[in-house]
């Protein structure tokens, strides 16, 4: 044994040469044992942990771009339900359209409002139809609510449209019951308001007040709003009678222009 | 013998092929991390430690394409015992020195590479990609050489502020 480690130690140098140069013809010359066995082992304990973390990080990276277009993807989701949504109540309000049937002599234009003027509160709607599609001074506009105002001023591609809540647009207007003619107004101070109505004018909380068709603006019949409030002071010569309008001025979208039949 | 640095260093040339050599990478030319430290260990280290060390990094190195292998084994082996050898002739206290003989390693792989891989356009990827691989993987080694030296330390960087 001991003459083996001396050879050993003498010898080492060479010996070292020996396997390594043994070790390099096995890699060259027995591709297919010697090679794959190696290179087998060297990628597994070497290389693996490394291949792995690498993998790791590059699916946290892929996970992170597929959250990150997810995000998008429901963004844009929510977006198109949004447009659903809106589409879908817009097709409910029309449905409820279909029910209202336009005075005798008057088709329906539909309109939609560009802007709404307000100072407060709602008293203008700019509209996307003007003389081009025939729409003239004057003409009545309502929703499916009632009447909601006249157009005032038109152009090729737009209109103007004066709301019931503009003070100088009056309606001459009648109770549904009693058939009692006022003028419908609006007073920034007060609010809607049934005017000119005699003291001794049968009207209660809740009638209802149409339009009289008298003044050849209006219509007869198209709904303007309900009684909210009666006050008849002694001595008093006229009834004062405040009203809430059928319609919400502040949320009106889709709009019809009644159109004479014979214009 | 020292067994467990060159482990370290095998893992090391592992983590750089497998993961690190894409992220140092400019305009695909990258650093020759395998030969680099194996001209490092020949030139610092004893014979038989720098001529195992370099069959070793040959064979991690070779790995991932075994018919590649035995002309990494071979050339690495053949650049780590030439290394050690010049390591014994040459003046190691020169940068100089080392950096030609860390450059020459790098070039004769690079060259030994590109003829085993492909021959056609020889001389174009030796320009494109051999060349430039020796230029990054030379400044690592100056880098490298200087800190090792003594010549850039932490106080001395420190000191400059």
């Amino acid at each position: 044994m001991t003459w083996f480690w001396t050879v050993f130690h003498r010898n080492r140098r060479l010996l070292n040469f020996g396997l390594e140069i043994f070790l390099i013809i096995l890699i060259v010359f027995s591709g297919n044992t010697a090679r794959p066995f190696l290179g087998n082992l060297v990628l597994s304990i070497f290389h693996y942990p490394f291949a792995e973390l690498k993998e790791s990080i590059e699916g946290l990276h892929s996970v992170a771009e597929e959250n990150r277009n997810l995000k998008n993807i429901l963004a844009e989701s929510n977006l198109q339900r949004g447009f659903t949504e809106e589409a879908r109540r817009e097709n409910i309000r029309l449905r409820e359209f279909l029910g209202f049937d336009p005075p005798e002599n008057f088709t329906l234009v539909p309109v939609k409002i560009v802007s709404l003027e307000q100072n407060r509160y709602p008293y203008a709607a700019v509209i996307n139809k003007g003389k081009n599609d025939f729409i003239d001074i004057d003409c009545p506009v309502v929703n499916r609510f009632g009447l909601v105002g006249k157009v005032k001023e038109t152009m090729r591609e737009f209109a103007t449209v004066q709301l019931l809540t503009d003070p100088s647009n009056a309606v001459s207007a009648r109770t549904v019951e009693s058939r009692q003619i006022g003028i419908v107004r609006y007073v920034p101070s007060e609010g809607m308001i049934f005017d000119n109505l005699p003291a001794d004018a049968v009207i209660d909380k809740g009638d209802q007040i149409i339009s009289s068709g008298l003044g050849g603006v209006y219509p007869s019949g198209l709904s303007i709003a309900l009684v909210d409030s009666v006050l008849a002071n002694k001595g008093e010569i006229k009834k004062q009678v405040w009203l809430r309008p059928n319609v919400n001025f502040n949320e009106i979208e889709e709009l019809f222009v009644l159109k004479s039949v014979g214009k | 013998m020292k067994i467990i640095p060159y482990i370290l260093y095998l893992f090391l040339i592992a983590f750089y092929v497998t993961i690190f050599s894409d992220f140092v990478a400019i305009y695909g030319v990258t650093i020759d991390l395998v030969v680099f430290l194996v001209v490092a260990v020949g030139l610092f280290k004893d014979e038989i430690e720098a001529t195992w060390f370099g069959v070793a990094a040959g064979i991690v190195a070779g790995a991932t394409r075994l018919d590649l292998m035995p002309w990494d084994v071979l050339t690495i082996g053949v650049i780590a015992f030439a290394a050690n050898q010049m390591g014994t002739r040459i003046n190691l206290e020169s940068l100089l020195s080392k950096i030609i003989v860390l450059a020459t390693a790098v070039l004769l792989h690079g060259i030994v590479q590109t003829l085993v891989i492909s021959a056609d356009n020889f001389f174009y990827v030796l320009l494109r990609f051999v060349m430039p691989s020796m230029v990054y993987t030379v400044l690592l080694g100056v880098l490298f050489f200087l800190i090792k030296d003594g010549r850039i330390s932490w106080e001395k960087t420190k000191a400059l502020f």
